[in-house]
Order: C-alpha cells, then structure tokens, then sequence
C-alpha cells in the first residue's frame, strides 16, 4: 500500500440514508486511504450501491458527512467528478451509438482526447466501432471500465466491476486496477462475491442491511480461509508419510484415516504427501471465504 | 453482424441529444411541410365553390371559435382554421411531449443518467443543454410548416405574407417549447416520463379550452392570459403578423418553467 497522500481517498461519517421503502445505509463511518484497493463486500441489497452513489452525488444522504479526496461530495460535486472515474452496478449505455462515440462523447465533457480511451480499448481489446446494441455484456462492461479508467483519475469508484464478465476479462480487469494501485491511485470496488474482491483488494469492508459490520486486512483475513480435508488409505501409510502429514497437523482418527486442517496454500503439499501412499477416499471442503465471513459475522456486529 | 458505424464525433450533452433524435426531428419537419402545402392545394378546389362558405358560416359558434373560423374562402381563413389554429400547434406540441418528457425522465428510466452526471458536468448545464436541444427540435419543425406555407402560397393563391407566415412558424415553435419545457422539467423532478407527459397533456388541452372559449364564455376572458394559446394563436399571426410582446411572454414563462425543472433536478436524488 502506498503512503497516504494529502487528505484520504473517501471519508464517510455517521452517514445515514433511508429510503422509504425500505433499505438503505445507517451511520456509516468509513475511511479509506490514497493509493489503496478497498474491496466493499454485502449481499445484493445490503447498501453497496446506496453508499457508491453518495459518493457520486447522485443521492445525498439524509444526515452525515461524504469526502471525497478531501472535497464535499455534494458541494464540490463537480471537482470531485473531474477526479474520479465511476462504474456503475448496472450499466446502461446509449444502444445507439457506438463505444467510440459514447467514449468521445464523456472524453468530450471531461476535457480529454480521443487516446484516452483508444490506448485502453486496445489493452482491453475493445472494438470501438461497434454501436452498443451489437455488444455483448462483456464488451458492454468493458466500455463503462475504459470510460471510468480513462485520464487516469486519482480514484476510481466501481460498482460490480466484473459481475457477469468471463474470467479472462475479469483478469484483465485486475490487472488494470493493480496498476492503478501501483501508480498510487485509489480503488474502491464493490462485490457480493468474496472471491472477486479478496483476489485483489487490500482491505474488505462487509457490509449487511445497511451497517458495516467489520473492515478486515485481506492477508489477514485470507490465512484464516482453511481447507478440511479427511484422505483414507488402503493400508496404514508409511511412516515417512505419516510423519509428514502430522507435521502438518493431521490427527490419525485410526491407522488407515487423517483429518487435516490446513490453510489453502499448503494444499499442493499435502497432495505431494498423499501421493506416497495409496489413498482409497479424499474429502477436501473449502469453507467458501463467503461462508466463513458470514460465520463470522452471522450476528451482526462483530 | 458487424457493421462498421462511420460517425461524426459527439461533443456535448446538447450534441448527443440532438443526434439521437435526428431522424425524428427530421420526420416531424418533413411532415409537418408536407401537411401544410397538401391543405394547401385543396384550397383551390375551396375557394371556387361558394358553398363552403355557406357551410362554414352554419357551424355552431363554439366551433367557430375553437377553431379560428370565420373567412373560410380566402387563404388565410382557410389555412388558420384548416392547419395553423389547431392542427399544427398540436403537431408540434406532440412531438415536444414526446421529446421533452423524454430527455431527462427517459435517460433516468433507461439507466443512462448516473452515468453521464458522474462527469465533471452539473444537473443544470445537463438540463440546459436538453432544453438548447429541445428548442431547436421545435424551431426545425415549425420551420417546415413555414416551409410549406412559403412554398404553397403563390402555387396556389393563398395570399399568405412571407412575413405572417415566419411570424406564425415562432409563435408555433414558442408555444411548443413551453409545453415541451414543462414536460422536461416535469420529468426532470419526478423521473417519470409517464407524470411528465400526461400532466402536460392535461395543461395543454386546458389551457386551449381558455384559449379557445373565451370568446363565448365571459368568465374565460379574464383568465385567458394565462393560457399559452392565446399568446401564441389566438393573436392570429398568419393574419396580423408579429406580436412581439406575446412571443415574449411565451419566452418569459419557458425560462421560469426551466428555472424551476433545472432547481428541481439539482435538488433531487436519482433513481436506479
């Protein structure tokens, strides 16, 4: 992580918003610093976007404080929109027109030219000449990021950024957040699916109906995210292998059975361990990040 | 299928806007040229026949009076009742609803708006550059109906004034704006192209009844300056010409309208 420059990246304070139907986000506090991928994990409904649109100006909020790279978000809306680049959840753009157009078009009102977009279109292997009613979703997206992502602006804001892309793509994607990153740019991406966001985030905020419940270092957090694994084996294993895995703190339940608990990374291992015997029945159960959050965070606050 | 687009590059809010309704905006200015030089050539066979005339004068007074009757045999006469009292202006009024309550409500609808507001660009430059668009939408198909009055007039002896005639295509395209601008501003507080469309329509017909009965009905008289119609049509200008301080009331009342739909929308959160 990069060091903190001038003011921090987004400051929320006791910010509340309801709507009247229900739903919406309760004094929220929450910092996050210059240069850093804050990942802004709930389920669907949870409050992601009502948060990321406050910090767009698109909504206010009904009581609360919302800075943005040490700026109002209401007052200075337009200083702060000049900095950043958004994505939103659900991406619609003009069907008629084409990505070359729509990008002009926002390169246009942003004081930028035409290499702004067409250097990352080539990097993303966008068509730009394509009216928006004949791309696919995924090109679709690819269009809202390169208009986010364009004029490199010091923080980027993005709802859902690779909900619904293909691996690839979403690997593309990342690869471009990182750089950001690196070049001490700011990201906040929200997420309902761990996975996508602890892959490349720093830090992960949870939040559920409408409350941040905990702000966790991934690193931290991803050490936690062990695998249970029971291997039976024909016969009792040899002693070589037997030695290895209750150094890596398997429990022999009889001669011919382990039980492991054992962090991801360390699974390779324990294959090449496993392979010295003759293994009749293997169970590997990954608690899925998600369910371990949510097992830990199943009562609200923590 | 791929198709190449070629294209011009798009600018401004004000600039997308107008490409993206290009085709209609040309349709309703095409048409509205067509509809004012076809009546036009049925004038011929009118004007010849002395018993339109005697029809005309039989018609209920109400009529007459909603309709701007009372010389069907000469050009004018016949083309303000047949084209420029009633059928124009709603022409150009509905392609103005249509537009108007499209332009901020129908970008919010769709999706588009929380896109194109995340830039560097506020509510009200927005609003304004919907409303710039909105104007020339209106002023392109008045213009074709002028265009079909100009055109018309000698081929077929209408004795229309080129002058009347411009005169009758701002205060068309005036009135038209400030119906569109409500349905715009209407749309642009609510987000609702439904809300906008239809309480305009309702302010329309409303105030061309005041407009248009206050002639016969004396109560009318007194409230009939507030009604848009009546500083637009029921001041005739294909037959009197221009009436420079109704087409400013017209112009007036737009900006306020805008005014309040621009404050409006700066005030409000967006829907998803």
């Amino acid at each position: 992580m990069n060091s903190t420059v001038g003011p921090p990246a987004i400051e929320l304070h006791g910010v509340t918003k309801h709507y009247k139907g229900g739903g919406g986000v309760d004094e929220l506090t929450l910092r996050v610093e210059r240069g850093e991928i804050f990942g802004y994990l709930g389920p669907n409904g949870a409050g992601k976007s009502t948060t990321i649109r406050m910090l767009v100006d698109l909504i206010r909020p009904d009581v609360g404080t919302i800075s943005v790279l040490g700026l109002d978000a209401r007052r200075d809306s337009i200083e702060v929109h000049r900095r950043i680049g958004y994505l939103p959840g659900e991406l619609t753009l003009y069907e008629r027109l084409s990505a070359r157009e729509i990008l002009g078009h926002f390169a246009h009102l942003r004081g930028l030219d035409a290499e702004a977009y067409e250097s990352l279109a080539g990097r993303l292997h966008l068509q730009l000449d394509r009216v928006v009613r004949e791309l696919s979703k995924g090109n679709r997206q690819k269009v809202g990021l390169i208009q986010a992502l364009m004029g490199d602006p010091e923080l980027l804001i993005l709802d859902e950024p690779t909900s619904g892309l293909d691996p690839l793509i979403q690997h593309e994607v990342h690869d471009e957040l990182r750089r950001a990153a690196s070049e001490g740019r700011t990201v906040l991406l929200s997420s309902h699916v761990l996975s996508e966001v602890a892959e490349i985030a720093d830090r992960v905020g949870i939040i559920r109906e409408g409350r941040l419940i905990a702000v966790e270092q991934v690193d931290e957090f991803r050490q936690r995210a062990i695998h249970l694994v029971d291997a039976t084996f024909a016969s009792p294993p040899t002693p070589e292998v037997r030695g290895a895995l209750e150094a890596a703190g398997g429990t022999f339940e009889t001669s011919h059975k382990v039980h492991l608990e054992i962090p991801s990374e360390r699974l390779s291992e324990l294959v090449k361990v496993l392979s010295g015997a003759e293994v009749v029945d293997l169970w590997v159960r990954e608690p899925a990040l998600q369910e371990l959050f949510l097992s830990l965070y199943e009562h609200g606050e923590a | 299928m791929v198709h190449r687009h070629r294209t011009r590059s798009i600018g401004s809010v004000f600039d997308r806007s107008v490409r993206e309704e290009l085709r209609a905006m040309a349709g309703w200015t095409f048409g509205l040229a067509v509809y004012a030089f076809a009546m036009g050539a049925v004038f011929t066979s009118i004007h010849t026949n002395p018993l339109f005339d005697q029809i005309a004068k039989n018609y209920p007074e109400a009529l007459k009076s909603l309709f701007q009757m009372s010389d069907y045999t000469t050009g004018v006469g016949y083309m303000r009742v047949e084209v420029v009292a009633v059928i124009a202006p709603l022409l150009v009024i509905t392609f103005s609803i249509l537009w108007g309550g499209d332009l901020l409500a129908g970008e919010e609808d769709r999706g588009t708006l929380d896109l194109l507001l995340a830039n560097p660009v506020s509510r009200s430059r927005v609003f304004l550059e919907k409303f710039a668009a909105l104007a020339l939408g209106m002023f392109a198909a008045a213009g074709g109906l002028v265009l079909g009055l100009v055109v018309g007039s000698p081929l077929f002896d209408l004795k229309l004034g080129t002058s009347a005639c411009l005169a009758t295509g701002v205060s068309i395209a005036l009135l038209a704006l400030l119906f569109g601008t409500l349905a715009l501003a209407l749309g642009a507080a609510t987000g609702s192209r439904g809300i906008a469309r239809g309480l305009t329509v309702l302010v329309v017909v409303v105030a061309y009844l005041v407009s248009g009965l206050a002639d016969l009905v004396t109560w009318l008289k007194q409230v009939r300056p507030f009604s848009p119609w009546y500083h637009a049509m029921a001041i005739d200008p294909l037959g009197t010409g221009w009436h420079l301080w109704h087409l400013v009331a017209l112009l007036g009342v737009t900006v306020v309208i805008a005014a309040v739909g621009a404050l409006a929308f700066e005030r409000r959160d967006l829907s998803t």
